[in-house]
């Protein structure tokens, strides 16, 4: 696939408020040709879950995509009082795929978005290679540096869910509140600008400082063991069942919040060393099936978005009907 | 034959920095290995390497293949014509492999006959069309821990790659890699200058050095990150701590280094400066720089890969980041200290040592066990040396050594001193864990050194218990330096412990925590299983283990003397090793006796009679009297032998019972005249069936005595 260079990209302004930024950078990917998505509505401990990253990894069509996703980590909560952690934060994610031959300088053209000129920014690409157990996936790529500090995740995906990367699917995640503190210079995520309009300045802290606070509360201390790991059973069974009638996508959803449940289980200290290792293993094991779930139910659509000739039946079929007449 | 230089770059996206070096030179080498192969006569070979390029040059290629002259002789004239005179299927296929047609074969006469013979030339090929092989040779068998792919390609490689610079002289070597057409033209810096560069084979380092902001060569950019850094430490009035590894890897980083210094707060100075060392060269590869005297300063130097056009925006930015590591590190320091290191030993019971072996409390157990036991021999106080056993672990459950791992056992020193321990059990805890590499330095206390003497052996025969005995290149337990660790102390220092003894209590112990962790992971109702299998019954007499146990550390042994150029052969070290000496300072005092001896001018001569005397026992088909009885002694030469023996009997047994095995040896040595005089005048073998046994028992025991040191028949010679 040929990629058409982009025209170096101006240096811009830096983004003065939270929102800016994640303005700047719904812009700057748009322009390179994303699909815009918005937050998936579920808990997910990273960009990656979202199945804009994940499943569209699965198979040989073309994607890319851009979006913020919140990402819950139960254990990273340090109830509002450290400056660096929370429990609750802002991924920006871009994937594209196949990965273009310049998608480095693209992500790069981005830091000029924001204003960084890297002939006065000292930017890094640092040997960072990616790999989780409960995805069944791993990577290879950098954390890059911005003047000493990891502003992003850049990850060349090889497998997802066991299944082999063909083509490669480029991922880049910037970790949103750490750029923003560096382009805001301050000391805590708290003190971020969010906004700072007409309607007056709102901080980070305003936004969700109570938040970090109560979810942390629940996270470590409140979070109701026994339910959570009879929903664990629950999800994982419903996870099956949808498998074995042929729907990744929910079945997907019920992975996820096994995987939600189970870092809150990690959260609260419920889970042994022995023991995580086969709740571990038992995620894994949902993730492979929807991968080659998914995987199947978009060959039997004759993977559309190849562009080839559409299989009888896609456009004009029942799907096609029942979409008309519910609106 | 005429000679061009030869470039090949790779050009890829940033490389990882760790692997880089090992890369590089695995390239060179395997290009190397192809143009010998192909008999390419070539000069120098040079390796460039950076973030984004691997490259090699090639000084003085031939550019062709010399000519070979090729004689191959076939199967006999017999064999090639049937009774017809038509030629045979071995004569057509022998044409055939020879790519010849048949009428040009010719014949050569030899003894057997005459056979079909061919002699041809195989034009040698040229250079340019040999090289794409090669050189996609090499990088195929480039030691890459992960290939990967990218885009929608096929191509495999470490990252993706963008460009293949080949040229042989000035002609672009017509080929293609990574699906990638190679050309003239490189390309320079990320950021200072991402645009071809056109190159030769002379001009390439310089070109990119002039106009690509590069610095090509591997070892010329890691010597300017040397000195840069240094002057800079200098012009801070200090000195910078520049860890080889370290910079390996910044010299990796970057293509354009430029050093730039930058300070963090004063209040940090108040850490242990191991804490902050490792904050900013493990986290941030950083320099950390330290005064005249060694103290550590509050500066540090990065190098970043740009000549910025702001410098000052690049120090404040890695000021930030260091900052907020630091004040992790100072938390933790604070933290930690509110709480005394024996109170964590409880909680080392949820930590696994190995599956197989439970936790590390329990490892600790046994540890502190072996401890007092060695501490007992060594002169070590045993109470000390249990004390810092006991603690010996706790520091892995503080914050500091979860977030540093590396700085295990010296936190425990550090917060056991703030815990107000005896200096020497605080010093132990850092000990425990010497020597850490080959010719590193032993531990300075006695309870240091019984400490890591006793968790080294306990390491190694629960890893042998748990049948994770190191095989070939495997070694995950690091065992072999364990093991040697061991050694050099017990010798070293003098410390006479009866190894195989140690081993069984080690091994007891062991067996008992195997068990007891078996029991705790089984489910409740396979435990009677486990209880009942054999392999967990108590340790008999002679548990196969520790024989294997031994036998791994005296192999080790065998290294540290004979590898260790230290005058000692294998034969020597067999001598001895036939003794089965109890303790390795004991199996030192034999060697040294030994080494000794071998100087002495009667050592060959006695040597050769020993073997000669154990060929004569052996070959004796008698019983031999314990006793000689010096009624039977008829020849002068064995008479005097005899006494001369028996004078020296006594004290060389005492100095042999107070190991003083060089003056016994010497003292042995003294009889060399009388036993050349017996073999000259005394026929062994006599008929008279009394005397031969007399005699044979006057052999016998003086091989007893001369054998006691180290079994001096194995010598050569």
């Amino acid at each position: 696939m040929r990629v058409r260079m982009p025209p170096r990209q101006k240096l811009g302004t830096p983004p003065a408020t939270f929102q800016e930024l994640v303005f700047a950078l719904k812009k700057y990917w748009s322009e390179q040709g994303c699909v815009l998505l918005e937050p998936y509505d579920m808990e997910m401990g990273a960009g990656t879950f979202h199945p804009a990253t994940f499943l569209r990894a699965v198979g040989p069509e073309p994607w890319s995509a851009a979006y913020v996703q919140p990402s819950r980590r139960p254990t990273d909560g340090r109830y509002g009082e450290n400056p660096f952690r929370l429990q609750h934060y802002y991924q920006f994610q871009v994937v594209i795929k196949p990965s273009p031959a310049d998608i480095v300088d693209r992500y790069l053209g981005s830091l000029r978005a924001l204003g960084f000129d890297p002939l006065t920014h000292d930017i890094r690409l640092v040997e960072d290679n990616w790999e989780s157990p409960t995805l069944g996936a791993w990577g290879l790529g950098w954390e890059i540096w911005l003047n000493g500090m990891e502003i992003t995740q850049f990850t060349y995906f090889q497998q997802v869910g066991g299944l082999d990367c063909r083509p490669v699917m480029g991922e880049i995640t910037y970790g949103l509140e750490r750029l923003a503190m560096y382009l805001q210079g301050v000391e805590s995520i708290f003190d971020l600008t969010w906004t700072d309009g007409p309607l007056g300045r709102v901080t980070y802290g305003d936004v969700y400082h109570q938040n970090e606070v109560e979810q942390s509360k629940y996270n470590f201390e409140l979070a109701d063991v026994a339910e959570l790991f009879r929903q664990f059973d629950a999800h994982e069974l419903a996870c099956q069942h949808l498998l074995e009638a042929g729907l990744a996508l929910p079945a997907y959803e019920q992975m996820l919040k096994c995987s939600h449940t189970f870092n809150l289980l990690d959260a609260r200290r419920a889970i042994s060393v022995t023991e995580r290792q086969r709740y571990i293993l038992r995620v894994r094991a949902l993730a492979r099936a929807v991968a080659e779930a998914y995987y199947c139910s978009r060959e039997s659509l004759g993977f559309p978005m190849l562009g080839g000739p559409s299989p009888p039946g896609t456009v004009s079929g029942p799907g096609a009907d029942s979409q008309e007449s519910g609106r | 034959m005429r000679k061009r230089d030869f470039l090949v770059e790779i050009g890829t996206e940033e490389l990882p920095p760790k692997s880089l070096p090992g890369l590089s030179q695995a390239f060179a080498d395997g290009i190397a290995a192809g143009l010998d192969s192909a008999g390419l006569a070539h000069g120098e070979i040079v390796a460039f390497a950076t973030p984004r390029r691997l490259a090699v040059r090639v000084f003085r290629l031939a550019e062709r293949q010399p000519d070979q002259q090729i004689r191959r002789k076939g199967p006999p004239v017999t064999a090639a014509f049937d009774a017809n005179g038509e030629p045979t299927r071995a004569a057509t296929a022998f044409a055939a492999s020879c790519g010849a047609d048949l009428v040009d074969l010719g014949r050569v006469e030899e003894t057997k006959g005459a056979f079909l013979f061919f002699t041809g030339l195989r034009v040698g090929e040229d250079t340019a069309t040999l090289l794409p092989g090669i050189v996609q040779e090499s990088l195929d068998q480039l030691p890459i821990a992960k290939r990967m792919r990218w885009g929608d390609g096929t191509a495999e490689f470490v990252r993706p790659v963008h460009w293949v610079v080949m040229l042989l002289g000035n002609a672009v070597v017509p080929c293609s890699l990574f699906d990638i057409a190679a050309g003239n033209s490189t390309r320079g810096h990320r950021f200072h200058s991402n645009r071809p560069i056109t190159v030769s084979p002379a001009t390439y380092e310089r070109r990119l050095a002039s106009s690509g902001h590069v610095v090509a060569s591997f070892a010329a950019r890691r010597e300017r990150i040397r000195r840069g850094v240094g002057e800079l430490a200098t012009s801070l009035g200090g000195v910078a701590l520049m860890d080889s590894a370290l910079l390996d890897e910044v010299t990796a980083l970057v293509e354009w280094p430029v050093p730039i210094a930058g300070r963090f707060e004063d209040r940090f100075l108040e850490l242990p400066p191991e804490v902050v060392i490792a904050t900013v060269q493990e986290h941030q590869r950083y320099f950390p720089v330290r005064d005249a005297d060694g103290r550590l300063t509050p500066w540090f130097i990065t190098v970043s890969n740009i000549d910025s056009s702001a410098p000052a925006q690049v120090r404040t930015g890695n000021e930030r980041v260091v900052r907020p590591r630091l004040a992790d590190a100072a938390f933790f320091w604070d933290t930690d200290r509110k709480q005394p290191l024996a109170a964590r030993r409880k909680a080392l019971g949820s930590v696994t040592f190995q599956k197989q072996l439970g936790s590390v409390l329990a490892k600790s157990e046994r540890v502190a066990e072996l401890a007092e036991r060695i501490a007992e021999v060594s002169g070590a106080d045993p109470a000390l040396a249990r004390r810092a056993a006991d603690l010996a672990k706790c520091d892995l459950m503080t914050a500091m050594v979860g977030e540093f791992p590396e700085l295990q056992g010296l936190m425990g020193r550090y917060y056991a001193t703030n815990d107000g321990e005896h200096p020497e059990v605080a010093a132990a805890l850092e000990e425990q864990y010497w020597p850490r590499f080959a010719g590193d330095r032993l531990p300075e206390t006695s309870a240091g050194t019984a400490l890591a003497v006793a968790d080294k052996l306990d390491t190694i025969v629960g890893v042998f218990a748990a049948g994770q005995k190191p095989t070939g290149a495997r070694d995950p337990f690091g065992l072999r330096r364990a093991a040697l660790g061991v050694l050099r102390m017990v010798v070293e220092k003098r410390i006479d412990i009866d190894l195989q003894t140690l081993i069984d209590t080690a091994l007891v112990a062991v067996r008992a925590d195997i068990r007891a962790a078996a029991i705790e992971r089984a489910p409740p109702k396979d435990v009677n299983t486990v209880m009942a299998t054999g392999s967990f019954a108590k340790l008999e007499e002679a548990d196969p283990v520790a024989a294997e146990i031994y036998e791994y550390i005296m192999e080790r042994l065998r290294a540290y003397y004979v590898d260790g150029d230290r005058g000692v052969t294998t034969e020597m070290f067999d001598a001895v090793l036939a003794r089965r000496p109890a303790s390795p300072l004991d199996f030192d005092a034999r060697l040294r006796a030994l080494t000794d001896f071998l100087s002495l001018p009667d050592a060959a001569s006695l040597a050769a009679a020993n073997k000669r005397i154990a060929n004569i026992l052996r070959k004796a088909e008698q019983d031999i009297p314990a006793r000689v009885d010096p009624s039977l002694l008829q020849h002068t030469a064995e008479r005097r032998l005899a006494s001369e023996l028996e004078g020296l009997r006594e004290s060389v047994e005492s100095l042999l019972a107070e190991r003083r095995y060089e003056g016994a040896l010497r003292q042995l040595a003294t009889l060399r005249p009388h036993v050349d005089a017996f073999f000259d005048g005394v026929m062994v073998m006599a008929d008279n069936p009394a005397v031969r046994a007399n005699r044979l028992a006057l052999l016998a025991a003086l091989a007893r005595l001369f054998t006691e040191t180290a079994d001096l028949s194995r010598l050569p010679g």
